[in-house]
């Protein structure tokens, strides 16, 4: 069965939506692709990709396409992204890669849900406590978007496993609450010529940065992993409920920008997000 | 002597109700002295109300970067006229 076959099927499932302003988008249902899917196999992100190459728009993406446009989404769709931590940061990065249509995600924590993860990491509830945070991330990545596929990884990433964990990724996102682990995944990005969008919380504020390979990167801010302490002020002040979405929303719109080349990723820049005060910083990191 | 600029951020800022200081200086070790002597009593102070122990002086605690480069990358210790020495709590929650 070719592809053409398939063109077939989506050009006879496309519907037209009519915009308020009156200008009409040829789009695609999720029933319709999950239909062809089924009818022709393969994935569904497959499917999504011949359909936005046609002009034709899954309906789930039609409130993101006047952003970054059907090309853009064809993009995301064909991309891997790595999430290191699946908790406050990274559990909301995954949910949030998965609704904006990003076609891989790997996920690596080997960490289990417990009560005090309630308050702010999304991925947790009463019922899954006790379950690993990824197979949790990666059951409501399928729930949220068929199309998006995840592996999981239930190991502690480390300097010894992080090539071969992230060597697959486009973009690596940080969901790691420790400064060796963030170095572990900055010098394999670097290596692996990845680029790696950093974030961190504590209290009402956080911030981000995101490290090409060639970028001044976590030394510029914190030194070295061994001059500082494991863990921050966060561990006195505790991570609200809303301090990771603050934070994670942001990386996640980092990582949209790198795979769509659309705007300008924060590039030796930290930027501080202080919700108590309601000010964001941006400070721009050099090399030494 | 070097006239230089103090920028504190995020919790720092809203303990010491300071956004950003001139002060004059030779060179690091006079700054950071300077800085500890005008505001890590109060700091530390803010810190214990909020049930947060911290030893040391506020470069011990801090991250501190001068011009955008943490100061434990640099090796020289003199300053110049224009300088900008930026201060933050260490956050590295997830």
């Amino acid at each position: 069965m070719g592809s053409k076959d398939i063109i077939q099927y989506i050009a006879e499932s496309a519907e037209i939506y009519v915009a308020p302003d009156g200008k009409k988008y040829p789009v695609i249902s999720l029933k319709a692709v999950t239909s062809i899917t089924q009818t022709k196999g393969g994935l569904a992100r497959e499917v999504e990709i011949t359909a936005l190459k046609q002009g034709i728009t899954p309906w789930r993406y039609l409130r993101n396409t006047g952003t970054i446009g059907l090309d853009g989404q064809i993009k995301l769709l064909q991309s891997t992204v790595a999430v290191v931590g699946a908790g406050g940061l990274g559990g909301t990065i995954i949910e949030l890669l998965a609704r904006q249509g990003i076609g891989h995600i790997i996920i690596i924590d080997n960490d289990r849900f417990a009560e005090q993860n309630l308050n702010r990491q999304l991925m947790s509830t009463e019922k899954n406590l006790g379950d690993y945070k990824a197979t949790v991330a990666a059951k409501r990545v399928k729930d949220i978007n068929s199309a998006v596929t995840a592996t999981t990884f239930l190991e502690k990433l480390t300097k010894e496993n992080a090539h071969r964990l992230l060597k697959d990724a486009k973009v690596v996102a940080d969901g790691l609450d420790n400064l060796p682990s963030r170095f572990a995944v900055e010098e394999a990005c670097r290596d692996l010529r990845i680029p790696f969008v950093h974030g961190t919380i504590a209290g009402f504020s956080g911030q981000l940065t995101t490290i090409f390979p060639e970028d001044a990167g976590l030394s510029c801010i914190y030194g070295s992993s061994d001059s500082l302490p494991e863990q921050g002020i966060e561990v006195k002040l505790g991570n609200p409920s809303a301090t990771p979405a603050m934070i994670a929303a942001w990386q996640v719109q980092e990582i949209v920008k790198i795979i769509t080349g659309i705007g300008k990723p924060l590039r030796n820049h930290l930027l501080m997000l202080d919700a108590m005060e309601g000010i964001a910083d941006n400070i721009e990191l050099s090399r030494y | 002597m070097a006239s230089i600029t103090v920028k504190f951020y995020s919790l720092w800022r809203q303990y010491l109700g300071v956004d950003s200081v001139p002060l004059q200086a030779d060179n690091l070790d006079e700054a950071l002295a300077e800085v500890e002597e005008r505001f890590g009593p109060h700091l530390r102070e803010q810190l214990r109300a909020d049930g947060v122990q911290v030893d040391g002086k506020i470069q011990d605690y801090s991250l501190i970067l001068l011009n955008g480069t943490s100061l434990r990358n640099l090796k020289q210790t003199s300053l110049k006229e224009g300088d900008i020495l930026q201060i933050f709590p260490p956050a590295m929650g997830g």
